[in-house]
């Protein structure tokens, strides 16, 4: 059973930016907190790889591929963690960690300060009104500037940041922290700095702690009346007013209390824990909300009381050798082994199995999840952001965010075998995550991946190798090209077969020309030269014709054809000998018309920092695109543009290059235009290489 | 279709300038109007002839989104085409669509310097360099000799015309010249003025400064069903 005190519960996220230390933090988490019993590093000498770092891709690769959660006890708290991926690739596994936690640790390089992704999970927790406070990390490099990074905390990212401590020494001379709130030096002593050492500040140092302490009591005091009478009395400041009031400010999101140390150098984990339980909020803190699907989706509040009808949110799946584990996080009442629950979406009464808490991947099993707790279900069919409520309950939780993917690729199994296992693989990965999308072109026929970048879709390609042993190919989807005309050209067909026995007699003449809608038939017959039984069957013959044009066998658009004369047997003549002879017109028609191929052009539109508008510009004009124009508005810039679809394949890859992360974009049909001679004379050739 | 083959003459140029540029390069012209009277559309009309001349038009709008500008564009090509009765054009819209560049900028953003610089960024990726500059929705305060000081170097720079929107109030009493009162101060730098303006027998275009043709029209009639000059 869970350990029950809800106000000593902390469900925490650590989310930052690529290779801020956020595994390599929580390695040190779990240490110092007893969790582990000894530190592996990210990537490290020994092979072995950090906890949170389960996947053999992620100990190989160094990088955080899927959310993994934990827990650890400090100072009387039961803190559940989630690491988060860092890569804009893995972004779901963020979206849908800050959906259920109810404070985060926002961790920053002292070197690279707010970076791209740091833009973009302080919006996610924006959007999920999740408190946080910052830790900046890595205070050990060369060029390590935390009040630097402080400032960008305001300026970049709109915070009221401020420091909770200052360095004793930086760069390779950091050797300790002066907290500013007990105004003490601490220390990090014994082989992995597991003994906190408290000395009194160096003199060094003592005016720059005093100064920062007036600047964190001030920010303070905005969120204490207490506070601002005890300074403005200049009485002494108790700790326990001080953290009141940050605590305060915390929980509104009005101001950011930033710690900093070294991960990797065991220096400022132990104060950063102390900040999570002070800090940071328990469950009962913050507000959730269902909504009533019996009374019109109206808001319900939620009462974080184990006792009470269960509401609980299914924020995660993953497909093991056991079946599905599905990880939940109970918002109200309890889950106990054995209930009987309901699925909200689908209304399937399900009967609860085992249940599990999770310690990356490992399993604990438990009997019951309490309001407040994440874990697990194990063999529950379910979907993601799925509700399980009591029975009698109709609520259901608001899902998690879910992005557009940016990039697509065709795959193609190398086998039969393969085939089957990608089926299977894809049905698995899709599943499990959102942004991972997959879909059969009906055009081409391809199998189409989608997703956040190339990585995400590199990764899920490798799992497939490795755990479906489905050996696949990649490449680029084919774009859908069309055929058209580009002047008027006439037909006067004869389709004659009169050889002996039943023949076939048809004649059809008139004009082909372009227009604007897709396909226009107008007949233009008179004095019955071609009877009116027939016409329909001239019609389909020439509609059939469309389908593969004959330059280069892509579906054919934007033609008028006119039918104004022809020609009948009263034996021979029929709907088959008519369609036939209208295909026979439209291939004559065709051939004198001037056809030529046609791309899909779209809309684009890049949003971006307005320092980056010239580069953004020239890759897409390097694209053959046509700007239309740009928008600015503040520090941002939306360009819009043109472009031809087959020159946007692995373009968020070079946006993201451009632009250092900063830019997005979005992209839609807009229309067909003709395609310059050259592509044109390149898709001949390919055409005719396939044909060969 | 080659743009020689269609060409849709200033309609300005019937009051009496003596070319379709109406303003030489360097050159400032104003098109003045109280609110709702055409003075985009008459902007967008002036853009659309050169562009199919074959000049490169940056079009500056201070109030309005690109999309809204670009429809502008895109609803008085087609009005023109069809008054042409040349069926539709969409190989031309397309090729006269690199000639034009929208910028929309918020109005408090605004200033020569930032301006500058964007174009300067837009000459070196090689994307585009205007002929004709239009400012949309620049307000003719007191400090807007000083902005147009301040441009005049950059036009000389790129050879590049403007042409302004100025918005006029009613009920307001001309300036010492007789020109509308936001011309006070900055006749001097104006090579053309045009006035839009509502009488009994419609919406009129008539000129105020610039032009010494002969052959001149007092005024132009405008059609209020799709905001066209009428030829």
């Amino acid at each position: 059973m869970m350990k029950y005190d809800l106000d000593r519960i902390r469900n925490i996220g650590i989310s930052a930016h690529i290779d801020s230390g956020k595994t390599t933090l929580t390695e040190r988490i779990l240490f110092f907190t007893k969790r582990i019993h000894a530190i592996h590093d990210v990537k490290g000498k020994d092979g072995i790889g950090a906890t949170m770092d389960s996947m053999e891709l992620e100990k190989e690769r160094g990088i955080t591929i899927a959310s993994a959660a934990t827990y650890c006890e400090w100072d009387g708290h039961h803190i559940n963690i989630i690491d988060t991926p860092g890569h804009v690739d893995f972004t779901i596994e963020v979206e849908r960690s800050l959906r259920v936690l109810d404070g985060a640790v926002l961790v920053l390089c002292s070197v690279g300060g707010v970076q791209s992704q740091s833009i973009t999970v302080d919006q996610q927790m924006k959007r999920y009104k999740v408190p946080c406070i910052a830790f900046i990390n890595k205070c050990d490099r060369n060029g390590a500037d935390p009040f630097r990074v402080i400032d960008q905390l305001n300026t970049k990212l709109g915070h009221n940041a401020v420091a909770m401590q200052i360095p004793i020494g930086l760069e390779a001379d950091l050797s300790g922290i002066v907290d500013l709130v007990s105004m003490k030096a601490l220390y990090f002593d014994g082989d992995n700095g597991e003994i906190v050492r408290v000395e009194a500040i160096p003199d060094h140092l003592v005016e720059e702690a005093e100064e920062k302490r007036e600047i964190l009591i001030d920010k303070a005091s905005l969120f204490s009346d207490e506070l601002t009478e005890a300074v403005l009395e200049e009485a002494e400041i108790p700790d326990r007013l001080l953290i009141e009031a940050l605590r305060k400010g915390t929980l509104k999101r009005e101001i950011t209390p930033t710690y900093m140390g070294s991960a990797y150098k065991n220096q400022g984990v132990q104060p950063l824990l102390d900040g999570v339980t002070r800090l940071l909020p328990c469950p009962s803190d913050i507000e959730n909300e269902a909504l009533d699907m019996d009374r019109n989706e109206s808001p319900v509040a939620l009462k974080s009381k184990k006792d009470g009808a269960l509401v609980a949110l299914a924020f995660k799946l993953e497909d093991g050798q056991y079946g599905q584990l599905t990880y939940i996080r109970v918002y109200q009442g309890s889950i106990t082994k054995g209930d009987a629950v309901i699925n909200v979406r689908n209304g399937k009464k399900i009967k609860i199995g085992r249940l599990a808490r999770m310690h990356a991947d490992q399993m604990e099993e438990i009997d019951s999840i309490c309001a407040g707790h994440i874990g697990a279900l194990f063999g529950v069919d379910c979907s993601s952001g799925d509700t399980f409520a009591s029975p009698g309950l109709n609520l259901s939780m608001t899902s998690m965010f879910v992005p557009d993917p940016v990039i697509s690729l065709s795959i193609k199994p190398q086998d039969n075998k393969a085939q089957i296992n990608m089926a299977k693989a894809l049905q698995r990965f899709t599943k499990e995550d959102p942004t991972f999308r997959t879909h059969v072109n009906e055009e081409t026929s391809e199998t189409i991946i989608e997703g956040m970048g190339e990585l995400h879709l590199e990764v899920y390609v490798e799992r497939m190798q490795r755990e479906y042993s489905a050996k696949v190919e990649t490449g680029q989807p084919e774009v859908a090209y069309r055929e058209t005309i580009t002047k008027k050209a006439e037909f006067n067909y004869t389709h004659k077969k009169q050889t002996g026995g039943a023949g076939q007699f048809g004649r059809v003449a008139g004009y082909m020309e372009p227009c604007d809608d897709h396909f226009i038939f107008e007949n233009k017959i008179t004095g019955g030269a071609i009877p009116t039984q027939y016409i329909s069957a001239c019609e389909k013959g020439f509609q059939g014709s469309l389908a593969k044009g004959p330059k280069m066998g892509y579906p054919v658009t934007g033609l008028r054809v006119v039918i104004n004369d022809g020609a009948s047997h009263s034996v021979d003549s029929s709907e088959m000998a008519f369609q036939a002879a209208s295909k026979g017109a439209f291939q004559e028609g065709y051939a004198k018309a001037g056809s030529v191929i046609n791309e899909p052009i779209m809309k684009v539109a890049v949003e971006t920092p307005v320092e980056f508008q010239g580069n953004v510009m020239g890759s897409l004009n390097q694209r053959r695109g046509i700007i239309i124009g740009s928008q600015e508005d503040g520090p941002i810039c939306v360009i819009e543009a043109q472009v031809p679809l087959a020159e946007m394949f692995g373009y968020s890859t070079v946006l993201r290059s451009l632009t250092k992360g900063t830019a997005q974009f979005t992209m839609e049909f807009a229309s067909y235009k003709q395609v310059p001679q050259s592509i044109s004379e390149e898709l001949m050739k390919k055409v005719r290489e396939k044909n060969a | 279709m080659a743009n020689d083959d269609i060409r849709f003459d200033n309609p300005l140029k019937q009051l009496g300038f003596e070319h379709d540029d109406i303003i030489p390069p360097g050159g400032f012209g104003a098109v003045m109007a109280r609110a709702g009277l055409g003075k985009t559309s008459v902007m967008v009309q002036l853009a659309l002839s050169a562009m199919l001349r074959g000049k490169r038009v940056l079009h500056i709008s201070l109030d309005d989104p690109v999309k809204k500008i670009n429809l502008w564009y895109k609803e008085l090509f087609q009005l023109l085409v069809g008054r042409k009765n040349i069926g539709p054009q969409t190989g031309l819209w397309e090729s006269i669509l690199t000639k034009r560049f929208i910028m929309a900028l918020k109005s408090n953003d605004f200033n020569v310097s930032k301006l500058e610089k964007r174009l300067t960024d837009l000459a070196d990726q090689d994307i585009f360099s205007p002929d004709v500059i239009v400012i949309d929705g620049l307000l003719f305060d007191e400090s807007i000799r000083h902005t147009m000081l301040d441009l005049k170097p950059l036009a000389d720079g790129y050879a590049s015309c403007i042409w302004f929107t100025v918005h006029i109030h009613r009920h307001e009493p001309a300036g010492p010249d007789g020109l509308p009162v936001q011309l006070t101060g900055v006749h001097d730098l104006v090579d053309a003025a045009i006035l839009i303006h509502a009488e009994d027998k419609g919406i009129m275009v008539k000129k105020l400064k610039g032009g010494t043709a002969s052959n001149e029209r007092e005024s132009l009639m405008i059609d209020p069903s799709t905001m066209l000059i009428k030829a």
